[in-house]
């Protein structure tokens, strides 16, 4: 979907950056929305403090809440995904794989 | 600093509509087992030093309540399912719905993703964790859809047509209300379901590809393979 919506808008998305946490996507705020991001997943308080307090200087209330909720719908949605046994039709993964080799996910071992 | 009255109205009737709900009689479980299984996965999410995935929580001494009104299986399920999500098994699965029904099953697949959800957003916002309501009182419904079929891209049963949409969203039909509760909070969270195809929908705030950058970290966080 990242890779998707930035095509659609003329913009090129470097995945591996996601993957390597160097936020060098070309949108606006990419490093503070992936440091949240990233720190809303984990447990430590203070890092989060601080990184969203980067940012609201950055981005402002609204969008800070609006990051927190696209973060609290990933939580919702990769549990729905992985307790249903949600998968992907064959061909739509063969159709991605340069997406996760990209991203690093195809290195991923399966904890399954 | 984030206040309540921050937030948009939408995503705070979501929020409380389903946070509501889950002291309520479900489908399948009971407001007193739907807020215990509540509290077994919101004890999953918040603990430092979680039980690892290959030992069921009700093994545990001192970690559930000694009076428990669902099954163990449930709680064990309930937290897997909040904690270890990746870890998760057809096999895991199977064993799962020997001692829970199907539907039940993603009653509670429900109950964990609306605890999941609306804590990640008040941690995430810098907002006071809400507490549970009072349980009310009940019998579950036991609303079934007579269309209910096996598919082939999710373990748990749907409603016919199966595989015709993604695999995502056909996972819950089986159980509607719990469909509609989760959907309309992916609405307000994320983006109506009616916009998805447009790559240039924004409320405003955040840009799509704004919206997908964070959607695709949390995803590789919790090493969703989906």
């Amino acid at each position: 979907m990242l890779s998707w919506s930035g095509s659609e808008q003329g913009v090129e998305v470097d995945l591996s950056s996601v993957q390597a946490s160097t936020g060098g996507v070309a949108v606006p705020f990419a490093r503070e929305l992936l440091d949240f991001a990233t720190a809303a997943t984990e447990l430590d308080e203070t890092v989060l403090v601080e990184k969203r307090n980067a940012l609201l200087k950055v981005a402002g209330v609204a969008a800070t809440i609006d990051a927190a909720a696209v973060v609290a719908n990933f939580e919702m949605m990769t549990r729905l995904a992985d307790s249903t046994g949600a998968r992907m039709p064959t061909e739509v993964v063969a159709e991605r794989l340069g997406v996760a080799t990209a991203m690093g996910v195809d290195q991923a071992v399966s904890r399954r | 600093m984030i206040s309540t009255s921050d937030v948009r109205q939408d995503l705070v009737l979501a929020h409380e509509n389903a946070w509501a709900a889950l002291s309520a009689p479900g489908t399948w479980w009971s407001g007193a087992q739907r807020i215990e299984l509540a509290r077994t996965a919101l004890l999953a999410i918040n603990e430092l030093e979680p039980t690892p995935p290959w030992v069921a929580i009700s093994t545990v001494a001192g970690k559930l309540p000694q009076d428990l009104s669902a099954p163990k299986t449930a709680h064990d399920c309930a937290y897997r399912i909040a904690r270890h999500a990746a870890t998760l098994t057809l096999d895991w699965y199977q064993k799962a719905v020997r001692e829970i029904s199907e539907l039940a099953f993603v009653e509670l697949c429900g109950i964990v993703c609306t605890v999941a959800t609306i804590s990640a957003f008040r941690r995430a916002a810098g907002l006071a964790p809400l507490e549970f309501s009072e349980v009310k009182d009940g019998e579950p419904t036991q609303i079934k859809p007579t269309n209910i079929v096996s598919a082939t891209l999710n373990w748990v049963p749907v409603v016919s047509p199966a595989d015709e949409n993604a695999a995502v969203v056909q996972a819950f039909t089986a159980v509607p209300e719990t469909n509609r509760l989760i959907w309309s909070m992916a609405d307000a969270q994320y983006i109506p379901d009616k916009e998805m195809v447009d790559p240039r929908w924004s409320r405003g705030t955040l840009s799509r590809m704004q919206m997908e950058l964070i959607a695709t970290r949390v995803s590789q966080q919790r090493e969703c393979f989906y």
